[in-house]
């Protein structure tokens, strides 16, 4: 009975399940059931190979108290604060600046695009010759010798830099489409009505109509920005004074370093369910703004 | 009745194999030596091959530090090791509390004209204390290969015109820190760069300086196989002070990394250059393609304070404790058999700078003679300091990447020396 319905609602069922089929095998391998392991080592006392004996909520219990967690976290939002918006702003000045050039347009945007492309390894690579402390360009344009990922104050503002610096071309691009996207009438509308000063276009056309790829660009920034680990260990290790630990360094030093599986795997229970609220909460927000 | 049955159909491949003639034993290596140690490694491992028929050693390098201990540990949990794999002898005391390690007999050693007593009792001694603090008494839980510490390298051309080599163009002794401080002032007036080490994202220079003066100080960090940091508040604040002096005057630079250390020593902009005896190669090489612009010497590291006794870890070959699929005996038998290869033509390994640690090759003929190790090797393996005896110790361990975190910051001026020994301390507490 319930296969006619189905049938009759669904005649491609059988074409549908062929197709579904590989993406939800790889996606319960490799997504889902991970998940649930972790989520299972989190109750355990596991090493690194995830060998261990259950211990309940222990390890949820020492988290709470776990003063290098929370610092760990605060450096998270630290870092969140120093990308998240900034790096949205510059890719909304930098593809605005674009979109007025009449000549090199192609050039200048790939110019922009290229860093994105390179791995991180590169990238970080770059950042440790420009800023080097003694040989950097940085420095000796300056003529100083800043210790750039090593001093407590310029340590995490430095790797936040060298973030925008490799991920703005990804929102250029993002918001270069966002301001085709805008129809021309709407802008000569706006002249006819005696609207044609800069910021006074951008403030009531562009910036409205564009508000949709906004919303993503700080929805994606905020998602890949809590996630923040490669740059931190490449370039500064946490360190120094565990300023620039991060949630997953943190959970990345407990895992290989101590040998700690279970608890690393806590760390990341917990940093899943943050990941989970803040997007929910975002999501939310931005989509109400999106609608006023 | 299966096993019969399985064993009656090995017995039958082992027979077709053997006629065949493809009747080696294969032998799985994992290593991770990298450079020149690594094409040093390939020679010795090819060099086993060659010299008989029986086994053959199938080696893979992989990346040194935590994610070769990483892979071995969960290859030993899935029962897929390799058979015989290097290992440094500061991570016994984790390799053994994660079951990573399989015990080796003085009897199986025998087996093989091997001994427990023909190795370097510096070595030995530490490990028998690792291995009765953590495993079993009496057994070692990897044969030691060598032992490599840190040297000075000079510019000895820049010595002379400090005054500070001999009548006979040696490199006169220098004792004490008074006299050292006062020579890298001197070398300072000829506008090079006095002491030059990797201090930039390079935990281990910094650990290897700096427990190297603490150790010279009497300070030490495990007191009856506990944990005890007491004299880091006294002998290592003395350390990370006196780096931290140095670097304000000069004498040392302020962050820069393994690449420029060396960059800076061999271009002859740094009088001394503090770094392991595996760069011996680098600069004999150099030396020998007319690319170095200066005569270079090479000292153990000097006594500066009460004690000589300079930083040291030790290579050791060791075999993985696979319980799952443990090895056989004919494997064992390889394993053995090319251990002992490798002790008995470690002259070959000790061209890397490293220093044998079986003692009928450190003390024989060849590695006198093998210029310029033999600067330097007598004394060094007698100062030999091996890494503190706790999991929190050695490569790839807590301690490490604490002393990046904390010690660095302090000596390169970025935070105070109170608060550099405290948050290390706190970091190596956390580890426990």
């Amino acid at each position: 009975m319930a296969t006619r319905i189905m049938k009759k609602r669904y005649p491609h069922w059988k074409t549908a399940l062929l197709l579904l089929t590989p993406f939800t095998l790889v996606y319960v391998l490799f997504l889902i059931y991970p998940t649930a392991r972790v989520l299972y080592l989190s109750f355990t006392d596991s090493d690194i190979a995830g060998i261990g004996t259950f211990i309940g909520g222990d390890n949820y219990v020492k988290l709470i108290t776990d003063k290098l967690f929370w610092g760990s976290l605060g450096n998270t939002v630290y870092f969140i604060l120093l990308t998240v918006v900034p790096n949205t702003a510059a890719g909304l000045l930098i593809a605005l600046l674009l979109d007025k050039m009449k000549r090199f347009r192609s050039f200048a945007q790939v110019l922009f695009f290229l860093p994105y492309i390179l791995p991180v390894s590169v990238v970080t690579q770059i950042w440790l010759w420009v800023l080097n402390t003694n040989y950097g360009i940085y420095n000796f344009l300056l003529g100083n010798h800043i210790n750039w990922f090593k001093s407590v104050a310029t340590a995490m503002p430095a790797v936040a830099l060298v973030t925008i610096w490799w991920t703005v071309g990804f929102n250029i691009l993002l918001f270069i489409a966002g301001l085709k996207a805008i129809p021309k009438e709407m802008y000569e509308a706006a002249a006819l009505d005696g609207v044609d000063k800069g910021f006074r276009v951008f403030r009531h056309i562009t910036w409205p109509l564009l508000w949709p790829v906004t919303s993503l660009v700080l929805l994606l920034q905020l998602i890949a920005q809590w996630q923040i680990f490669n740059q931190v260990y490449l370039l500064t290790n946490g360190g120094p004074f565990n300023k620039t630990i991060v949630v997953l360094q943190y959970m990345y030093v407990q895992a290989f370093q101590n040998g700690h599986g279970g608890y690393a795997s806590t760390i990341s229970m917990a940093l899943f369910v943050i990941i989970l609220i803040t997007s929910l909460i975002q999501l939310r927000f931005l989509s109400l703004r999106g609608n006023s | 009745m299966r096993s019969l049955l399985k064993g009656t159909i090995m017995a039958i491949m082992l027979s077709v194999v053997a006629v065949l003639g493809w009747s080696q034993t294969e032998i799985v290596l994992w290593d991770f030596l990298g450079g020149g140690d690594g094409v040093r490694w390939k020679t010795i491992v090819d060099g086993f091959n060659e010299s008989q028929s029986t086994y053959k050693v199938n080696g893979t390098t992989l990346a040194w530090g935590d994610p070769f201990y990483a892979k071995v540990h969960v290859g030993v949990v899935a029962g897929e090791t390799p058979d015989v794999m290097t290992y440094h002898m500061s991570h016994f005391p984790v390799g053994i509390k994660g079951n990573d390690l399989r015990p080796i007999t003085d009897a199986e050693l025998k087996t093989v004209g091997l001994s427990i007593a023909d190795f370097n009792p510096a070595l030995t001694k530490v490990s028998l204390d690792i291995s009765k603090t953590f495993g079993k008494a009496g057994v070692l839980y990897g044969v030691p290969l060598d032992t490599h510490t840190s040297i000075l390298y000079i510019n000895k051309d820049l010595f002379k015109k400090a005054g500070l080599l001999a009548a006979d163009g040696s490199i006169a002794p220098i004792v004490g820190i008074d006299q050292f401080t006062a020579a890298l002032k001197k070398l300072k007036t000829l506008g090079v760069m006095p002491f030059t080490y990797s201090s930039s994202a390079d935990s281990a220079t910094v650990w290897r300086l700096f427990y190297t003066l603490y150790s010279q100080m009497g300070g030490g960090f495990v007191t009856n196989g506990k944990i005890s940091l007491g004299q880091l508040d006294t002998l290592g604040k003395k350390v990370v002070q006196l780096l931290a002096d140095w670097t304000t005057q000069g004498l040392i630079p302020n962050n820069i990394a393994y690449p420029d250390s060396i960059a800076l020593f061999s271009a002859g902009k740094a009088a001394i250059m503090f770094n392991g005896n595996w760069e011996v190669p680098t600069f004999v090489d150099l030396k020998a393609n007319g690319k170095l612009p200066f005569e270079y010497g090479l000292m153990a590291f000097p006594k500066l304070f009460a004690n000589q006794s300079t930083w040291a870890d030790s290579h050791s070959i060791a075999i993985p404790n696979n319980t799952k699929n443990p090895i056989s005996a004919a494997k064992l038998k390889g394993v053995l058999t090319f251990i002992a290869y490798v002790e008995k033509n470690a002259d070959k390994w000790a061209a890397g700078g490293h220093l044998p640690a079986y003692l009928p090759v450190l003390n024989g003929p060849v590695l006198k003679t093998l210029s310029p190790v033999n600067q330097y090797a007598a004394q060094a393996a007698k100062d030999v300091f091996l890494e503190p005896v706790n999991p929190a110790f050695g490569v790839a361990d807590p301690a490490y990447s604490a002393v990046d975190n904390f010690l660095t910051p302090a000596i390169t001026g970025a935070a105070s020396v109170a608060d550099g020994i405290s948050g290390f301390k706190d970091a190596i507490q956390n580890a426990q």
